[in-house]
């Protein structure tokens, strides 16, 4: 039993903290300690972006026969009880059985499953501090910055066929994820697009083709590739710099530039976990004022929910070509 | 320092640098591992493939990857170290032998596809070769 003091009806005085004297005595009351103590208005955004975890969670089920039901089993714990969402060994669980996920097949998971892994580890380390907000808050900026640092790293130096346009060039081509997006924005016909696609198979090693097919590339579909080399790095740098840069230089702008590369990236990159995983780390930075911004963060989770489920890019594309 | 904050960050840097490093030293593809070069490279594994050749008494053909072997010829392609490409090839055998087929020798190629800066053409590259010598069948003994 601890005992907490209440100076006013609408605020708790956080135990330890110095009192102000010259306020009136206030009430005392005594609760039992719970495996959290936040204040009353902190909780808003903490507990959505932990909610919205075991959503992503949910919604994306993940692992071997061993593994997939726990996690699931835990993401509805915390979604019904209050004292699952901030639990820290429900938590630590759940980044055990991640981590079990990513060896299992190593190195098949793909790279949002580390971060979830980093994030879950990231709330349990939190629930242990006296400041789980601020620690999370943290937590959430370092991995984001560096996660998005090294996917630059990868892109710029690491990467002879980025900048130089092959890959979303190639891309856009091969990949049928793309292919709606392909015809819309680069202006190929699905006749081209098939064409090109036959263009691009390589042929057995050592042979060759005396008159071999063309790859066709619109001046549309170049600058469309062009567009999406630089603008992704471009995108991806800024993320970086505004997770890294002090929290106070940055202020809203930081949460501005990742929910404008969720809402751009995810309408084209099919890895919808990804999103939901940044923006529930955006979520967790938010500051207690800051509520137009928690509240856009859920709309961006919506948001890419509906890309991943709504085939858009090929409605577009019947609409504009008349079906 | 290492704190409840910095940790979990720690922990990313430590995977994504030994991601870079695997990546430049065992052909790791640069997509997995954790480095987060996904969408950064077309050197993954749709532009990689294996050739698996299966050498017994009487026998030379190529394998069809079998549903049953896909999990493990994924992880090969992505990364073609000496271990990955054995767990892969002693796969192929206890399933040869479970078939009662005679199968003394794996050879495992791992392919990538590069492609042209200028045309696009596509063209083929061995990454890897590998070869198994599998054990003896054992004798049944009635």
């Amino acid at each position: 039993m601890r005992t907490v003091w209440f100076r006013d009806s609408h605020s708790l005085r956080w135990p330890g903290s110095p009192r102000n004297s010259g306020q009136p005595a206030g009430h005392t009351i005594s609760v039992e300690p719970g495996p959290l103590d936040l204040r009353p208005t902190d909780t808003a955004h903490f507990d959505t972006a932990l909610r919205l975890t075991a959503i992503a969670l949910l919604l994306r089920p993940m692992g071997p026969w061993f593994v997939s039901p726990v996690i699931l089993a835990a993401g509805v714990l915390v979604l019904l009880f209050p004292r699952a969402l901030r639990d820290r060994a429900v938590w630590s669980a759940l980044a055990l059985l991640v981590a079990i996920r990513i060896a299992n097949d190593w190195p098949l998971a793909d790279n949002h499953i580390y971060l979830l892994c980093y994030w879950v580890l990231a709330v349990a380390l939190a629930l242990r501090t006296p400041d789980p907000r601020s620690c999370l808050a943290g937590s959430s900026r370092l991995l984001i910055g560096l996660a998005f640092a090294f996917a630059v790293l990868w892109k710029v130096a690491l990467s002879p066929d980025f900048i130089d346009g092959r890959f979303f060039r190639v891309t856009l081509l091969t990949d049928p994820r793309f292919g709606a997006a392909t015809q819309l924005v680069g202006g190929l016909s699905k006749a081209e697009l098939d064409a090109n696609r036959e263009a691009v198979v390589p042929l057995p090693h050592g042979a060759e083709l005396t008159d071999p097919p063309e790859v066709r590339e619109p001046p549309r579909l170049r600058a469309f590739a062009t567009f999406s080399t630089w603008g992704i790095v471009a995108l991806e740098a800024l993320v970086a710099a505004m997770m890294l840069a002090p929290p106070g230089r940055t202020g809203p702008w930081r949460h501005i530039v990742l929910l404008a590369f969720c809402g751009i990236t995810y309408a084209f990159a099919p890895v919808a976990g990804f999103g939901w995983l940044l923006v529930v780390m955006g979520l967790a930075q938010v500051e207690d004022r800051q509520v137009w911004i928690s509240r856009l963060y859920v709309v961006t989770f919506l948001v890419v929910l509906f890309y991943d489920q709504l085939p858009w890019t090929e409605l577009a594309l019947d609409f504009f070509r008349g079906g | 320092m290492i704190t409840p904050r910095t940790a979990p960050a720690f922990l990313l840097a430590v995977v994504a640098v030994v991601q870079i490093v695997l990546a430049g030293t065992a052909d790791l593809t640069p997509w997995k591992g954790g480095g987060f070069g996904m969408f950064a490279t077309l050197d993954h594994n749709a532009y990689r493939r294996l050739d698996v050749v299966m050498e017994g008494t009487e026998r030379s053909e190529a394998l069809e990857i079998p549903p049953s072997l896909e999990t493990a010829a994924a992880r090969a392609a992505a990364f073609p170290a000496g271990w990955m490409l054995r767990s892969l090839a002693e796969g192929v055998v206890q399933r040869e032998r479970r078939y009662q087929r005679s199968v003394s020798r794996v050879t495992i190629t791992v392919w990538r596809t590069d492609f042209d800066r200028t045309t696009l053409r596509a063209s083929e590259r061995p990454l890897r070769v590998f070869t198994y010598m599998a054990p003896p069948e054992p004798t049944l003994v009635r």
